[in-house]
């Protein structure tokens, strides 16, 4: 059996946010929901800006499954993690049992007040996003089970990304792994998400992790 | 207006939601992006049911690939609410605070618009009317046969506004042909990326990926721009940041060491350089010592920089459309950075700056500009003597053929221009914008094709049609080098058209039903296609790969040595002299000086002591669309925020997300503040185009002689805490 993981090489991404809105068009999530985020470091010992996509690490031991009361998620033998949005019950321990906070609730809004565009009201079961239900990225997991990749790995214009099979010697994901690292490998999560940092800088993306998860944007 | 336009949403929603009950089957389409103004195109597949589209992806196998934000974006903009569906007129006299646009139909829209052109041909003149493009550039070709047609040589574009065309008039008085530069080849062993930023900027068959994938090959990088953009973060072997619009001053220091260490190619020089001794002399002063002090460039850095782009060869050439050319000195700082590679050897051969080979003669030029036949060039070049900028800009005129449109306030307040037909235009693109909206608004008539009603602009104008979207256009098709690809749109919501159905039935309603094809967009598109003996009807056979259109043999290299650089297949380049001009001669004529000279710019002082650069672009804005027209887009930036150095940001005791006013001796604005090191200290800069924040009010109305382009990126600045 597969076990699906995303290598990064951050000294190739440039905070396009190509994914970012890919993942929208994709999945349809609700405002102010990312499952693709871009964060950005500033270091200024080093003159430069890293940007890094941020989203569900896809854990080999997730905490968020042991932390929902209605036992809604649920790691799938090929390593995704998914969450069963009939049991989920938007109770948010996923939410704060996450050490990456990457997982949100639906909120009530959506984007033109009602005034839906027509293509949300036959939309396939992946792009429908029912308020107060818990969501975060599922890999894409209905394109990976048609043979593709996540849209965010697909639709990166400078190729950051590499998916694959992290126990296949032969998938194109192992070439960059021996130099790759996981973010907050402490936490025990063993994340299937790696990233090349650009030298020196691993440590501060871990600390800018640790400050603030959230895409904030102004 | 609100009433009525709510009607009018409900009754379109309505429709379209009935067009999805109707429609059962899936299937595929295709199209191009429009998102960042860029033409050659992105391709998009998508999927529809019936003529809703219900999901996008990039075109398998399309030159232009993958999408960008923008991209993916345009599926949420086609279905936005306050898209516009039908044509409106204004009932309230211009200056209202409400114009009171009313829903009328397309024949009384083409009555207006008729009548007025008719009348003032007869009690003024046909060049009184100006025909103008914006964003996107689509329309082009069928807005120029419709000004020829008319019989007014007063065309424009924002390329002849503040984009390409400066930078072009750079590259035509210097080696004769335009050239952006081009990526890296296999035989590349240096790369100069010079003012741009093409990790947002480029488009993606140009994109950033390529670049990393060169640079891991092991070309070496040297990117020139005041900011640390992600090209010179992840690209940059070294990265030289000079002070805007110092841009020649960089460039001679430059040249100084490749002269003084005889790096440069000697017998290029010699034999192909017009001026070359007065270059050599002009550049002498311009030690690496001096020009640090004039462009905060370490002297070290420039040194390093020189002698690893002469001696990695051959070395490759990257510059922008705009981001050496909005400043006071503009056609010369970027004349100056066109005489680089020029000394280096570089021009015209292979993994360097080469000159494409057999372009479609047909088309003369890029595809966005339209072809000149079917665009009836060499009628308007026989009404050239009409031209408004024909004293202010001689040698523009001279080599463009749109009208540089600054001095458009002037004009229309000598009764020159009576009215302004634009498509797609925006009047947030000129320095001291409100200038421009009294003028437009005093004019006779003023009509605006657009996606959505955008105040700043359509507040001044009479008539306002609404445009069919890229999903909903046939034209025009794409190209691609010698490849050609057609589309499949849906049908368009409300009563929407697609530029070129609204320009060729204003042509049909002059009364030239033949020159405009009975307002049939396909029989134009075939009366262009014809030129190489294909129809739209190929195009679809062939939807997904295209038509090429084959070569009469492979590339060439050095062809200034075999006559296939200039039409009259005379040896040398396509200049008065024959050869790559340090001296333009054509500057020369009109009294310019030849040499690509420095000029100092506006200077500091201590009212305002930083330096304002805008105009530089963030990837999923571009100019002033977007924002609200897509919410996914709106969502990663709201507000236009203020990108000031932490050093500058913390004298001046701001923090993130702080309000602050922005303040020059022309204007000043209020805005949020990001401090961040991608501005170097003593540098602010800001994203141009936001409505509410417009920094185009901060900009003088002062040009570059040559080109007459404003000082977007040197005009100095104060930022003060609210």
């Amino acid at each position: 059996m597969a076990r699906y993981g995303i290598l990064h090489d951050l000294n190739r991404c440039t905070g396009c946010m190509t994914c970012v809105i890919a993942c929208k068009q994709e999945n349809f999530t609700r405002p102010g929901v990312w499952w693709n985020k871009v964060l950005e470091l500033e270091s200024e010992s080093l003159d430069r800006i890293v940007y890094f996509r941020y989203a569900c690490m896809h854990c080999d031991n997730p905490p968020c499954v042991a932390a929902c009361p209605e036992q809604a998620i649920y790691k799938r033998p090929d390593g995704i993690v998914l969450i069963d949005q009939e049991k989920c019950q938007g109770h948010g321990e996923c939410v704060k049992a996450c050490p990456y906070g990457v997982i949100d609730v639906n909120p009530e809004q959506d984007y033109f007040s009602g005034q839906n565009p027509p293509f949300e009201g036959i939309a396939e079961a992946h792009r429908m996003h029912p308020p107060g239900k818990a969501s975060t990225c599922t890999l894409c997991v209905h394109r990976i089970e048609q043979g593709r990749e996540p849209a965010c790995v697909e639709e990166c214009p400078s190729k950051v990304m590499v998916f694959g099979d992290l126990d296949d010697p032969k998938s194109p994901i192992r070439e960059k792994l021996w130099r790759s690292e996981q973010l907050l490998a402490s936490k025990g999560t063993q994340p299937k998400v790696s990233y090349v940092f650009p030298q020196n800088t691993s440590k501060q993306v871990e600390q800018r992790v640790m400050k603030n998860p959230r895409m904030d944007r102004p | 207006m609100a009433s009525d336009k709510d009607k009018v949403d409900k009754e379109s929603f309505a429709r379209t939601q009935t067009g999805v009950a109707e429609a059962e089957e899936e299937t595929e389409g295709y199209t191009f992006c429009d998102g960042c103004n860029e033409v050659p195109f992105c391709g998009i597949k998508f999927y529809r049911r019936g003529d809703v589209v219900t999901r996008i992806e990039p075109w398998p196998g399309f030159p232009a690939s993958p999408l960008c934000s923008k991209a993916y974006a345009t599926l949420q903009r086609l279905y936005h609410p306050d898209r516009l569906k039908y044509p409106m007129k204004r009932t309230h006299p211009k200056g209202s605070s409400d114009p009171g646009y009313v829903r009328i139909s397309w024949d009384e829209a083409y009555d207006m618009i008729v009548g007025h052109l008719n009348r003032i041909k007869k009690e003024y003149s046909p060049h009184a009317v100006f025909f103008y493009v914006g964003d996107p550039k689509e329309p082009r070709a069928a807005v120029q046969r419709l000004a020829a047609t008319y019989g007014s040589v007063s065309y424009g574009c924002e390329s002849s506004t503040a984009c390409r065309r400066a930078a072009q008039l750079a590259e035509f008085l210097t080696y004769g042909f335009p050239t952006m530069g081009d990526l890296p080849t296999e035989e590349t062993k240096s790369m100069l990326i010079w003012g741009t930023n093409p990790a947002y900027s480029g488009q993606p068959f140009l994109c950033h990926g390529r670049l990393a994938d060169a640079k891991e090959r092991g070309v070496k990088f040297i990117v020139v721009d005041p900011r640390i953009t992600p090209t010179a973060s992840t690209l940059a072997d070294i990265h030289l940041q000079p002070r805007p619009a110092t841009t020649a001053a960089l460039a001679a220091g430059i040249m100084h060491v490749i002269f003084e260490e005889g790096l440069e190619d000697r017998e290029f020089c010699e034999k192909w350089i017009h001026g070359i001794d007065e270059l050599r002399d002009y550049v002498k002063d311009y030690t690496p010592e001096k020009v640090e002090k004039i462009t905060w460039v370490p002297a070290k850095r420039i040194v390093d920089a020189a002698r690893l782009y002469a001696t990695h060869r051959p070395g490759a050439f990257l510059t922008g459309a705009q981001g050496t050319t909005h400043d006071l000195n503009a056609t010369n700082n970027h004349r100056a950075i066109l005489m680089i590679p020029a000394i280096c050897g570089h021009i015209d051969i292979p993994g360097g700056l080469p000159k494409p080979t057999e372009p479609l003669v047909e088309m003369d030029g890029p595809w966005a500009d339209g072809p000149p036949k079917f665009c009836m060039r060499d009628k308007m070049k026989g009404m050239r003597e009409h031209r408004l900028d024909l004293e202010a800009f001689p040698a523009w005129a001279e080599k463009l053929f749109e009208i540089q449109t600054n001095h458009l306030v002037e004009w229309i307040k000598e009764g020159k221009v009576k009215a302004f037909l634009g498509w797609g235009f925006n009047t947030m693109i000129w320095p001291q914008t409100h200038e421009y909206q009294q003028a437009i608004g005093s004019l006779d008539f003023a009509m605006a094709v657009d996606y959505f009603y955008r105040p700043q602009t359509h507040d001044y104008v009479d008539l306002v049609l609404p445009a069919a979207m890229n999903y909903e256009r046939l034209a025009p098709f794409a190209f691609f080098g010698r490849q050609v690809f057609g589309r499949t749109p849906v049908k368009p919501l409300g009563e929407c058209k697609e530029d070129w159905q609204i320009a060729l039935e204003i042509g049909v309603r002059l009364g030239h039903p033949e020159t405009f094809f009975n307002g049939d967009v396909e029989a134009a598109c075939n009366d262009i296609l014809g030129l190489w003996n294909i129809s739209y009807e190929d195009l679809r056979k062939n939807q997904v790969n295209g038509i090429g259109i084959p070569a009469k043999g492979p590339a060439l290299y050095r062809k200034y040595e075999t006559g296939d650089m200039r039409p009259d297949k005379k040896k040398g380049f396509n200049t008065p002299s024959g050869k790559i001009e340090a001296v333009s001669l054509i500057l020369e004529k009109y009294g310019y000086p030849g040499l690509p000279e420095y000029k100092e710019p506006m200077e500091t002082t201590s009212e305002y002591p930083l330096i304002l650069i805008s105009g530089s672009r963030v990837p999923y804005i571009t100019h002033s669309k977007w924002r609200g027209d897509s919410p996914w887009l709106l969502e990663l930036q709201r507000d236009p925020l203020l990108t000031i150095n932490p050093e500058d940001a913390a004298k001046r005791d701001i923090r993130t997300g702080d309000e602050v006013f922005l303040k020059t001796a022309y204007g000043q604005m209020r805005v949020k503040a990001k401090p961040t090191i991608m501005v170097p200290p003593g540098v602010v800069g800001i994203m141009h185009g936001w409505a509410k924040a417009n920094v185009n009010e901060l900009i003088p109305r002062q040009f570059d002689p040559i080109s007459g382009f404003p000082p977007y990126k040197e005009v100095v600045c104060e930022v003060v805490k609210a």
